[in-house]
Formats: structure tokens, sequence, C-alpha cells
């Protein structure tokens, strides 16, 4: 088995990043959880291994889109996850280039697909 | 099918409303609200199952195992061999649920649990399995079709390792159970009503099972359940003789004395003697050996007894022998159904050959609940297709003169045979007579006779044929022998 497929993941919540790593594990990723904008932008600092990055929106105000346009650049496809998403939000996250919007709570089956999906793709 | 193998459920009587038990790899809802005996159901289940070295799980989803096996010691349940799968919420649940959002609980709780459950089922192999409650997967479940889905593969998982279910649920009205209704084989409701607890059962796929609404009880001998009496399904053969009261002008009267299998009502105001006479022919029946029991509903059996051997009637002799047995039913005590239990036990497993109910209106005020005259119909006519010769007391208020009327409960209709009492005033005295209004299976004196209580018991006078007007309480001689009174 060769190297694993790392997935980026933003989550103020230490328990979601705790669990998403255990779901991705067993579907064969390996979960790279930072937990703040700063932590975000360490990470980035490396030359890019990530096949997918998660953002999930709650508790960060507007700099996370600066870091969502620099994953753009960088051409790591992301979601955007958010408690609520009306049109609005849909638009904003998708014309940053947002794979998808997504409100929690995720269905795990849905959010693993999407992730395969995009890093395939 | 016809011979599937039967699985006691470990509960006193709800194997007879099953015939003989569930039937072995199916599943059972077990449903009712909080607090009236599923739990209970489920492990008495799971205790039988291990008294006949089976196997036996109790998957917890709400409640900690410490504090269920203490629940069962206070009921006299044996929990010894009963595996556990405490799958109930860790106090340290409710941090973890506060603290993440990314999935729902459902979604993140219910793959361990299902995990958890197969492995223990896997290894266990259990032959009996109760589920406490199956409604918390509801909760577990992103929708409907999920739930419904879910709950049909468990079962169905379970059935493959040929284990019998029990599943409890908690019904309300904000999360119905009908679905589970739907996917069981079978459906035993509990409930706790203003006149006590019930069971019923519901639904019972591949067997027959007696319907109803039947009376149970919790205690600390646990659950039980107390069949509701359907006199046809009861009978036995038995000689349609005559039973003598020992008093010759009394077997004058009724041609012989009263047969096996008969309903007698004997009916009159207070003081008559209708008690004392039912004990005449108890005390006839303990001279052949025999067996007799009265339910005393009003008298203490220390004042019956007093009294009746002043009399002549050795009722303290004939307890000592076993020919006698006198209950004395405390109000509000029993339900019907329990009452019937307990006449059962003395019918069938002490071959008791009389019954006296001392009295209907007592029987009436002490049971709680329900039809009376219904559950009176159905215990005398079982008490009847046994052999039992039956004798209900029943006292009416008139005590002379006025409209005559047989009884005031409305159960003259189920006597085979009428004997009544009347006060009659002659000459400025009051007396007592006693006749015959009704016999079934034999002819029978028209007149009435005087009925007298002496030391040595009773004794009755002379047919009072020269007496007209004996049913108005105030009766005139004819024929000259004496002027009217």
């Amino acid at each position: 088995m060769g190297e694993r497929p790392v997935v980026l993941a933003l989550d103020q919540n230490r328990r979601n990043l705790e669990l998403l790593a255990q779901f991705l594990d067993r579907e064969g990723y390996e979960l790279r959880g930072v937990s703040d904008l700063e932590e975000l932008d360490r990470a980035l600092e490396q030359p890019c291994q990530f096949s997918v990055a998660l953002l999930d929106l709650t508790g960060f105000d507007e700099r996370v889109w600066e870091r969502a346009e620099r994953l753009h650049e960088e051409g790591v496809p992301f979601l955007l996850i958010s408690r609520r998403v009306g049109a609005k939000g849909l638009q904003e996250g998708l014309t940053r280039g947002a794979g998808g919007v997504l409100q929690k709570p995720l269905r795990i089956q849905e959010l693993l697909i999407l992730i395969r999906s995009l890093s395939e793709g | 099918m016809v011979d599937e193998r039967r699985v006691s459920t470990g509960v006193a009587g709800l194997d007879e409303i099953l015939r003989g038990g569930l039937l072995q790899g199916r599943s059972y809802l077990v449903r009712g609200g909080p607090g009236t005996g599923k739990t209970t159901l489920g492990l008495q289940y799971l205790a039988a199952g291990v008294a006949e070295g089976e196997k036996a799980l109790f998957i917890s989803l709400t409640e900690p195992t410490r504090s269920i096996k203490g629940n069962a010691r206070s009921m006299g349940i044996d929990l010894e061999g009963v595996e556990f799968l405490d799958l109930s919420p860790t106090p340290d649940f409710f941090v973890q649920v506060e603290s993440y959002d990314l999935f729902s609980p459902a979604e993140v709780e219910r793959q361990p649990m299902t995990e958890q459950i197969v492995n223990r089922v896997e290894e266990l192999q259990p032959d009996r399995v109760f589920v406490d409650s199956m409604s918390q997967f509801r909760y577990l479940a992103t929708d409907p079709f999920q739930y419904r889905k879910q709950v049909v593969s468990f079962l169905r998982f379970l059935a493959d390792h040929d284990a019998t279910v029990l599943f409890a649920s908690e019904a309300s009205r904000e999360a119905p159970d009908e679905d589970l209704q739907f996917l069981s084989d079978g459906v035993i409701e509990l409930e706790a009503g203003p006149n006590g607890r019930t069971l019923r059962v519901i639904k019972f796929r591949g067997s027959d099972y007696r319907g109803g609404i039947h009376s149970i009880s919790i205690s600390d001998q646990g659950l039980r359940v107390y069949p509701k009496l359907l006199p046809a399904e009861y009978g036995r053969r038995f000689e349609p003789e005559q039973v003598s009261s020992g008093v010759a002008e009394i077997d004058h009267l009724l041609h012989g004395g009263l047969e096996r299998g008969t309903i007698t009502i004997i009916t009159g105001p207070s003081g008559t003697g209708k008690t004392t006479l039912g004990l005449t022919f108890m005390q006839e029946a303990a001279r052949r050996g025999e067996r007799s029991v009265v339910y005393s509903f009003e008298e203490e059996v220390e004042v019956l007894r007093a009294r009746s051997e002043a009399i002549g009637i050795p009722v303290g002799g004939m307890l000592e022998q076993g020919t006698l047995s006198v209950v004395k039913i405390e109000p509000l005590e029993y339900t019907p159904d329990q009452f019937a239990q307990m006449v059962r036990t003395e019918v069938e497993q002490k071959g008791t050959r009389i019954v006296m109910l001392d009295s209907i209106t007592g029987y009436k005020l002490a049971l709680r609940g329900g039809d009376l005259v219904a559950h009176v119909h159905a215990l005398t006519k079982y008490m009847a297709n046994m052999g039992v010769t039956v004798l209900l007391v029943n006292e009416v208020e008139t005590i002379a003169g006025g409209e005559f009327r047989i009884t005031d409960v409305g159960i003259s209709y189920l006597g085979d045979n009428i004997i009544f009492f009347r006060y009659l005033e002659l000459r400025g005295q009051l007396l007592k007579a006693v006749g015959v209004l009704k016999k079934r299976f034999s002819d029978f004196e028209k007149a009435m006779r005087e009925f007298t209580i002496t030391e040595h018991g009773i004794e009755i006078g002379a047919p009072l044929t020269n007496l007209r007007g004996i049913l108005t309480g105030v009766p005139y001689w004819v024929g000259g022998q004496d002027e009217e009174g």
C-alpha cells in the first residue's frame, strides 16, 4: 500500500477533528487537522501534499476567505462546511472556488463520497 | 409450523394466555408506558431461560446494568447466569455530545453500538435476548425509513442466530410505535390504569392466544398474570348427583338436594340464616370427606367460626381437618382476575366441591373495577363447569313486605336454583320462612316453611300451606286453623 491521501481540515472544534480522523482513517485517508488560521497557514507553507481540504466556517470571520482563495490558487479542491447554508452563502462559497458548501450535521456517507470524488478528480 | 417449539416466558399465567409460550426463534414486542412492567417481564423471561440451561442476553440501551440488577433483586428475580450488554449512555456522553457538531450524534453513536451488539451476539450465541428498549434506536436513525430498516435487519440478525427475542418499546403520542408492532411476530401490551395493572396480547403470529384484558400484579414475587376466566375453556366430567344438606326438611324442599355443577342463589334480608344454610351443606360435605370454601367479604373468620359453633356447626374442626377453608377478602385487595385465579387453585388443585361467595354485594364492593356482573358470571359458570356446587349469598334490603325482589344486583339470571328467605309478621311476632323459587334440574316443594336456628342447627317447620300472602310479609291464616295475624 502506497502513501495514503491526506485530507486537510480546519475546525475550531477538537472533537469534530477527532471524529473526522476516525471516519477518514477507516476509508484509507489520513487527516491533517488544524484548529485555527495560524496553524492552517503553517500547514500550507509546506509543499502542498493535500488531496482535499475541508473548512468548517463555524467560529471564523472573513479572514478565512483569504485561505479559501489560497487553496484555490494552489489547486487543492475544498469543501466549505457551515451551520446554515443559504443561497447567498452557497453563491459566495462557489465563487471562491469551493467544490461544495455543506450544512451541518453532515452525513458521513455523503461526505466520504464527495471527498473521494474531489480527490480523484 | 404446527410443531414449533414453545419458549416459556417465565411469567406465571402468561404462558397459559400464549397457549404454551412464545414461538422459538421469533421476536416479540412488549409495549407500554413507564412503570408498566416491561423490564420486569424481560428479566423474568431471561431468568427462565437460564433456569432451563439456555443462554440469555440483556441488551440495555437506557439503564445501567447495576441498577437493573438492583431492581431485579428487589423483586426476587435471580439474574445469575444472565449476560448483560450495557449500551446505556455513560456520564461523559453528555459532555461529548456538547462538544461536536460536525455529525449528528445518531451517526456517530450508531456504529460502535451496532458493532458491540454484533460482537456480543456472535460470541455468546444467546437463545434468548431482551432489548430494552428498541425505541432508543429510533433516535439513532436519520429518518423513519432508516429506522425501520435497521430494526428489521437487527431482528433478522438475531433470528439468524436462533434467538427468541423480546424487545421493549415506550409508546408515546410524540413517538408512536405502530411500526414496531408491524415488524414483530407478536405484541404484548402492558398498562397501568385506574383499575389496576393489565396485560393484553394484541398479536401472536402462528398461534392461537387468549384475547381480552388480563390483570397482572407486580410485587416482590415479580410479575404475575391472572388470565381472564373463560368458562367455556374449562370443564370436567362429574356425576350429576345431588348434594344433601344433611337436614331432611331442606332436602325435602329441594326434592333431594342441590345438584353438582349448579349455581344456587340464597337470597333474603339480613340475619335470616343464609350463611348458616350454606354452611349446613358444607358440614354435610365435610362428613363425606369433601372440601368446601367460603369467601367471606364482610364477616371475619373468627366471628363466623364462633357463631357457627354456637349453633352446632363445627367450623373450627372442619378448618383443622381441611374440609373447610374460610377466606376473608379485604376490600380492594384483589382484582376480579386475581380472585378468579385463587378460586381456580382451590378447585383445580385442592379439589374443592362447594364454594360459597358471601356475599355478592360484598364481592362487588371489594373487588376493583370492570363489569362485575360479567365477572361473577364467568367465575360461577367456570365453577359449575368444573362440577362445583356454587352458593351465592345475596342480601336484599327489604326486611318484610314491600316489593318482592330476588336480588338487587341483577344476577338472578345466573341462578340454576333460587332459595329465598322472608321475614313474616304473624300474631305480632317476627318469623323466618324459607322457600324455593326455582330449581332447574328437579321439581321442588312449592310451599314455604318456617325456619329457625337453634343451638343444634337449623330447624325447619312443616309447610306453611295454610298461610296466604306470604310474599307481602304480612300473611294471614286460612282454613280455620287460626285467626288472621
